[in-house]
């Protein structure tokens, strides 16, 4: 579904990625992490080509997203992301925010698109909020919002870059809950977190990232028996239990 | 052009000077320097007014700089220009009457810029002052004005600006100045208006534009003293 | 002095209509420098988009020309300057047809136009990146981006200051006086100088000065409520 290649980035002289390769087949859900800085947010930002990388390919459905045959904007649609910061649209409510791709992209009449949008939002648990500004939600709530307005497009595969990271810690477990669901319901998913319970629970790989390489990668289960000695071993026991 | 500029350069630097009123560039510069330096003082007290916590004191400047930003600024030349000489009691010349109300007008202005000044401080300095048991005007003389004015530099250059570029209204009541000397220029030559009020406006734009690049330089500087813009910061 | 007040004596038959057709044009020109203002503006902000250096250099000069020229100079390069360019066939058609208010809008309006482009760019500015990368994720290319997510947005920022704009527009157009244009402020000269009544004549017009004008910053000062989002 998706497979990165010898993949190099550089910001001016800096090398943030260096010779990443990896493939993450339909349905799987791998967790990346890593020290902060180490790459992988610029990772999963190549796949839509937030960043541009200057050496190896980076493949949707075997299809390299630097060529021209690639309509960028339809790519896009079918590869959800989900923000740090929500990045919610401020001027809409939080119907609009998930209505704006249908009606706009898709073609879909207004009635449709709404229909369509209240389905998402009682996915992420928030009917009751649809009508409801941006600005008067919660960071839980936006971060629902979000990946409702993602879910909208039905994308084949969905990005998060540290979803949880600007919530407060009692937002976190909503958040959370509504990624396990998604998982569990067989979507296709690269999540960068600090959230290392969810990473046992959820992934079926966890590739670890540091200084712009990928270094070490495995199940839940197989870093867990040889996690003593290894970088990621200490890592996780730095970041603690989870 | 040139042959304009040649023969008339004297009449755009200094006016009719010795043989009538110094006029031209000169007073233009001289008039805006001095109704800024004059309102600076009336600008202060106004913007204190306004962040006053007496409302005697804060309504009246509200007032005042409501009624000056609503009006223009010809209305107030021609206020002074009419009553001046019923107040004084004698004749008023066109350069006074535009000062005069070019300092009511500026100071209005002027007191909006050092009021955002003020309450562009960190609240903290006032605390740290009043906890230090400093009084009013003290805090305010040693450490709220002396930052506000500081960092308000580029804006008072930009006023500046504003202030030369208003002079020019002095031709409406022929006050000796730029545009009135280009005026007189132009009606001695009669034929070639775009030429003359061309080299009014380049005159214009060359005095104006150098003094807007050292305000934005200026402002530059201030926030490089600052400890800079935040830069950007590359995610993870 | 023995002055007496008197402000029924301008408020009566061919002065009141001088007020008021006075006050009617200065609206109106108003209104006319206000439409070519923001078409100029928005086409000077579009043009500044366009991705080839010698167009931004274009807009750049364009606005500092009119920002740091005094307006009512900007105003004798029309009035007087630019005629004087055109063929004399022009030229008669200008005279014949009230030529000064339309050069007096012209100035002004163009002058306005830089403003309003820099009040628009700072509007955009203010958008952070990440609404626009957010737009394009869902798969919005660049101008579904700008047009349904980052310039709705800067819009709104820009409201207030384009009022303000408004108001020094307003304030702006009594320069018109000083080539002829029959404004409220040559009307009120004009009134004067028939009666005698200088107190008189310049009270009125300063109320219709100070009422319209407050009415403008009223709006401003609403509009600035009615519209700021709460962003984070």
């Amino acid at each position: 579904m998706i497979r990165f290649e010898n993949v190099d980035k550089w910001f001016g002289t800096l090398q943030v990625l260096a010779g990443i390769s990896g493939e993450v087949r339909r349905g799987e859900v791998k967790v990346l992490v890593g020290p902060s800085g180490s790459g992988k947010s610029t990772l999963i930002r190549t796949v839509t080509r937030l960043e541009t990388i200057q050496g190896g390919r980076v493949l949707v459905d075997d299809a390299d997203i630097a060529s021209r045959s690639v309509d960028i904007n339809r790519l896009r649609q079918r590869v959800g992301f989900v923000f740090q910061a929500y990045n919610l649209f401020p001027h809409l409510s939080a119907l609009g925010n998930i209505t704006l791709g249908l009606t706009k992209l898709r073609g879909l009449s207004k009635a449709a698109a709404r229909e369509r949008a209240m389905e998402e939002l009682a996915r992420v648990g928030l009917t009751e909020k649809a009508d409801e500004m941006p600005g008067l939600l919660s960071g839980g709530q936006k971060q629902r919002v979000a990946i409702a307005r993602s879910l909208a497009m039905d994308p084949q595969v969905m990005l998060f870059d540290e979803p949880t990271s600007a919530l407060d810690p009692e937002m976190v477990g909503e958040v959370l809950a509504a990624m396990k669901r998604l998982a569990a319901g067989g979507m296709t998913m690269i999540c960068v977190t600090h959230e290392i319970g969810f990473a046992r629970e959820v992934a079926d790989e966890i590739w670890f990232m540091e200084a712009g390489r990928l270094i070490e990668r495995g199940s839940p289960a197989e870093l867990a028996s040889s996690q003593a000695g290894s970088r990621l071993g200490a890592f996780l026991r730095k970041v603690g239990p989870g | 052009m040139l042959e304009i500029l040649q023969n008339n350069w004297l009449l755009f630097l200094v006016g009719q000077y010795p043989h009538g009123p110094i006029g031209g560039l000169v007073m233009t510069l001289f008039m805006a320097a001095l109704s800024l330096a004059l309102c600076f003082p009336f600008a202060i007290g106004l913007a204190l007014a306004r962040l006053s916590p007496y409302r005697w004191l804060r309504l009246p400047a509200t007032a005042i700089v409501h009624t000056v930003r609503g009006l223009p600024l010809i209305m107030f030349i021609f206020w002074t220009y009419f009553f001046s000489p019923l107040i004084i009691g004698r004749a008023v010349g066109g350069v006074e009457t535009l000062v005069i109300a070019l300092v009511v007008y500026e100071a209005a202005y002027l007191s909006e810029i050092i009021r955002a000044g003020i309450e562009g401080l960190p609240r903290g300095q006032t605390e740290a002052a009043t906890s230090l048991g400093l009084r009013y005007w003290p805090t305010t003389i040693k450490v709220v004005l002396p930052q506000a004015l500081h960092n308000m530099l580029p804006s008072m250059v930009s006023q500046f600006v504003s202030t030369i570029k208003e002079t020019s209204l002095g031709y409406v009541i022929s006050a000796h100045e730029l545009t009135f000397a280009a005026a007189q220029v132009n009606n001695v030559l009669l034929t070639q208006p775009f030429e003359v009020y061309g080299i009014l406006a380049l005159t214009y734009f060359a005095l104006c534009f150098a003094l807007t690049s050292l305000a934005r330089l200026i402002e530059r500087r201030i926030s490089a003293g600052r400890g800079g813009a935040p830069g950007i910061v590359v995610a993870a | 002095m023995g002055y007496v007040f008197d402000i029924g004596s301008v408020l009566t038959g061919k002065y009141l209509d001088w007020f008021l057709i006075g006050l009617a044009t200065t609206l109106a020109l108003t209104a006319v420098a206000w439409c070519l203002a923001m078409a100029m503006g928005i086409i000077l902000t579009l043009v500044r988009m366009i991705p080839f250096p010698p167009l931004g250099w274009f807009v750049a000069l364009y606005v500092e020309y009119h920002r740091n020229v005094p307006l009512l100079v900007q105003i004798f390069v029309w009035y007087f300057g630019v005629p004087s360019l055109l063929p004399r066939p022009a030229r008669q058609w200008i005279n014949a047809h009230h030529g000064e208010f339309l050069l007096a809008a012209i100035a002004l309006g163009l002058a306005a136009a830089a403003y309003v482009a820099e009040d628009i760019r700072s509007g955009i500015r203010s958008i952070p990146k990440a609404q626009y990368e957010s737009a394009r994720s869902i798969g919005f290319g660049y101008l579904g981006a700008m047009g349904y997510v980052v310039l709705p947005q800067a819009l709104r920022i820009a409201v207030p200051p384009l009022i303000n704009q408004t108001l020094l527009l307003f304030k702006n157009t009594s320069l018109a006086m000083a080539i002829g244009v029959g404004e409220l402020t040559y009307r009120t000269r004009e009134v004067e100088s028939y009666t005698f009544k200088t107190f008189e004549a310049f009270a009125v017009a300063t109320a219709l000065y100070l009422a319209i004008s407050f009415g403008i910053m009223a709006l401003g000062s609403w509009s600035g409520q009615r519209l700021r989002l709460e962003t984070r």
